[in-house]
């Protein structure tokens, strides 16, 4: 390295200081450092900061200590409520989007003429599907005069739900808008199915095993990494889930659809509480940490990688 | 390296927190120094230099509203551009809930729109903060002209002798209902009915039509039922008194175990805090409740002729609860850069009859008396309905409470909250007054911190 040294009191001009090797790399990842610094780092340290603040958006920020976290998880029970509702929202969803993705990945990995055209089409909601558009097209869908209740009474089952309303329904409508954007782990699902080895399948049949033993005995198996991947993936997802609970019920009814990333808005940028959405925030990200760090170490348990063997 | 780019990043940190801090502390000394007439001399030289030789000037506008009311704003607006061909507006618009988060993550990064619409309940924080212009200097140099505009209006928009905001019209809360429903069931609405009285039309209604009724759940219920208790509902909830949430709660109560009242599940999905959604509008009820000048857009968005009544008030009462709101606030904001320009626009928007022609009192009967009187004729039957309904209450209404102080915010939620618990019955009135006054107690103790 330090050949490529130039001599120090020689003067260099702008264009020779960035073609410097040491200093070319840097000037490559400036573009990324700036936007992370300034939209993700600073933004972070700042808002751990005002998390021991009481910072009324408004105002300037008091430093308070630690009073925010004790109001948190004491003096707030609408907190631990949302915390359950978001628990309640990634528990079922995560799981239900990952079958459901699986279930068509391994429909459409048989090629065929319209493969493309399908996979596609079953991506598509992935992309439209954290939109407002989306979001008010779901709220008009399960209106007490929308076209579920609609289609509920063709087939002769009781057609005027109120599902958005009712405190045991409401939940689940925004579960099964999550689990019909299965797209983006379905693909990657794909693509994992299509590394599994045909010459496991063959010889798998050659014993006499049919397909559900397949499935489970080679497909399954062969997908942990896959699955695991997703897995951790659509957790962090489902845990920052925001617009459905913004827009199509804004946590109604009784605070069941109240999702923690509202909650946190609400508190920032409604009730002026900036420091306590801080806290807030600061929290979800320790939940979402240790989480992921937990099934990371479950991963020794489940997860087969084939170059282990 | 490490340590090198660690040391970057602090001192980037560094400058940019001190430079958050000095912002704070201009904008404090500005707000001071206002007050002098030299100063305001100065600023108003500056702006004007730097319109003549800075060529366009852009101001942005916001408002919360309507779809009735972005439509002909943004009209208005067209029409002040293509007069003034050197100003140019841009103009954004939510609803009433999201425009308060929008404004406050504005305010905080000093990007405040420079004409902002304000409202009555807000005014006193944002004042507070030094967020807002001090607006007394363009109306003493007659940028804004105020000539015709009632002294008490100018009074609503200033705090300590000087006006930060003017109002475009004025508001009386008021009670909807569905005239064929009425007609059918055969009763009579009188001008302002008790909630015993609501309560008899309503079971009445639903007995002879099956329509349902509504009881209104919100703050401004809140706040009538204490003023026709003879009292303020915010003096009660900072001392932590219960008279007046007694008798909110027990008729709420009383009101949600009625087979006539519509139901919570379908209630929650309806969401009438939407103008645009509103249970009347597809007679989901028979009545609802609103303020004055969200009258024209129900009417609109219901596509037929609806009756207003006043806003009940109870069974006797110590005063009569309704008051006349001056809606509609328009601010000039403290960190804009054409203060002058911003007010010449706010003159031409409250005085111009050309102005109000199109705006055609959406936003409350204008405040000019000599707009009022040309626009009356034109405006169309519905519009008519509120010019009269607000005339009829000004003779009646009693003074309006203080500006709602900080907090309000998260007191009105958790109201909400409190009465979504009574309405599916996971409450009792009981035990909703004995969450409800002491945490807003406790939040309005916070909020004053």
């Amino acid at each position: 390295m330090k050949n490529n040294q130039t001599p120090p009191k020689r003067k260099e001009t702008l264009a020779q200081v960035l073609n410097r090797p040491k200093v070319a790399g840097y000037v490559f990842i400036l573009p990324f450092i700036i936007g992370f610094l300034a939209f993700l780092a600073i933004p972070m340290i700042l808002s751990l900061g005002f998390s021991f603040t009481r910072y009324n958006i408004l105002k300037t920020p008091v430093f308070i200590g630690l009073e925010n976290y004790r109001t948190m998880f004491t003096g707030d029970p609408k907190f631990w409520k949302v915390f359950g509702v978001t628990m309640y929202y990634v528990l079922f969803s995560v799981p239900l989007r990952l079958i459901m993705a699986l279930a068509v990945a391994m429909l459409l990995v048989k090629s065929s003429k319209l493969s493309g055209f399908y996979r596609a089409v079953y991506y598509l909601p992935s992309i439209i599907g954290s939109s407002v558009a989306v979001a008010i097209l779901w709220k008009r869908m399960f209106a007490s005069d929308g076209v579920v209740n609609a289609l509920m009474k063709v087939v002769g089952l009781p057609g005027d739900i109120a599902w958005l309303g009712r405190t045991d329904t409401a939940i689940w409508t925004l579960i099964i808008l999550a689990i019909w954007q299965f797209g983006s782990s379905m693909l990657i699902f794909l693509s994992g199915l299509k590394q599994i080895s045909v010459s496991l399948y063959e010889a798998a049949t050659v014993d006499g095993a049919n397909g559900i033993q397949r499935f489970f005995k080679i497909t399954l198996p062969m997908l942990t990494p896959t699955i695991f991947f997703n897995l951790i993936n659509q957790l962090i997802n489902g845990f920052m889930a925001f617009t459905q609970s913004y827009i199509i019920t804004q946590g109604k009814p009784r605070d069941t659809t109240l999702f923690y990333t509202v909650y946190m808005y609400q508190n920032s940028f409604t009730y002026n509480k900036l420091g306590y959405g801080c806290a807030m925030a600061w929290f979800m990200v320790f939940v979402v940490g240790l989480l992921t760090l937990i099934l990371f170490k479950t991963q020794k348990k489940w997860v087969h990688y084939e170059a282990e063997g | 390296m490490k340590k090198r780019l660690l040391a970057t990043t602090l001192a980037a940190l560094l400058a940019v927190t001190s430079l958050a801090a000095c912002g704070a502390k201009t904008d404090k000394t500005d707000t001071q120094t206002t007050g002098a007439s030299s100063a305001a001399e100065t600023t108003k030289a500056a702006a004007g230099t730097s319109a003549s030789t800075g060529g366009k000037v852009t101001l942005n506008l916001s408002w919360w509203g309507n779809q009735t009311r972005n439509d002909v704003t943004k009209k208005a607006v067209d029409l002040y551009m293509s007069q003034n061909p050197d100003v140019d507006i841009k103009v954004e618009f939510t609803d009433w809930s999201g425009y308060w988060d929008k404004l406050s993550a504005m305010a905080a990064g000093g990007n405040l729109p420079d004409i902002v619409q304000m409202d009555y309940s807000y005014l006193n924080q944002y004042q507070k903060s030094g967020q807002l212009a001090d607006l007394s200097e363009f109306i003493s140099t007659g940028t804004i002209d105020t000539t015709k505009i009632s002294e008490s209006i100018i009074e609503s928009g200033s705090i300590d002798g000087k006006c930060y905001a003017i109002s475009l019209g004025s508001n009386a809360p008021m009670m909807l209902y569905d005239k064929a429903i009425v007609e059918k069931a055969g009763v009579t609405i009188p001008d302002q009915m008790t909630m015993d009285q609501l309560y008899d039309i309503s079971k009445t209604i639903y007995e002879k039509t099956g329509t349902k009724a509504l009881y209104d759940g919100g703050i401004n219920m809140m706040q009538i039922m204490a003023r026709a208790n003879g009292s303020h509902l915010f003096d009660e909830l900072t001392t932590g008194k219960e008279d007046s949430m007694k008798i909110y709660f027990n008729t709420m109560e009383k009101f949600a175990k009625a087979d006539f009242s519509i139901s919570a599940d379908l209630l929650a999905e309806k969401n009438p805090d939407v103008v645009e959604t509103k249970p009347i509008i597809d007679s989901s009820t028979w009545n609802d409740f609103l303020l004055s000048n969200q009258y024209i857009s129900v009417s609109k968005t219901a596509g037929r002729d609806l009756g207003i009544t006043m806003f009940p008030t109870i069974t006797d009462s110590k005063s009569q609860p309704i008051y006349l709101k001056p809606s509609m606030f328009f601010s000039v904001a403290e960190s804009s850069k054409n203060k002058e320009a911003a007010a010449k626009f706010l003159d031409w928007f409250v005085n111009s009859t050309e102005a109000n022609d199109i705006l055609l009192a959406e936003r409350g009967i204008p405040v000019n008396s000599a707009v009022a009187d040309a626009i009356k004729p034109k405006a169309d039957e519905i519009s008519q309905h509120v010019f009269d309904y607000v005339a009829k209450v000004s003779e009646v209404a009693t003074p309006i409470d203080a500006p709602d102080p900080s907090g309000k915010g998260e007191v009105e939620a958790l109201g909400k909250t409190v009465v979504e618990a009574v309405r599916y019955g996971d409450a009792t009135a009981d035990a909703a007054i004995g969450q409800f006054v002491p945490e807003a107690k406790k939040i309005l103790e916070e909020a004053a911190k």
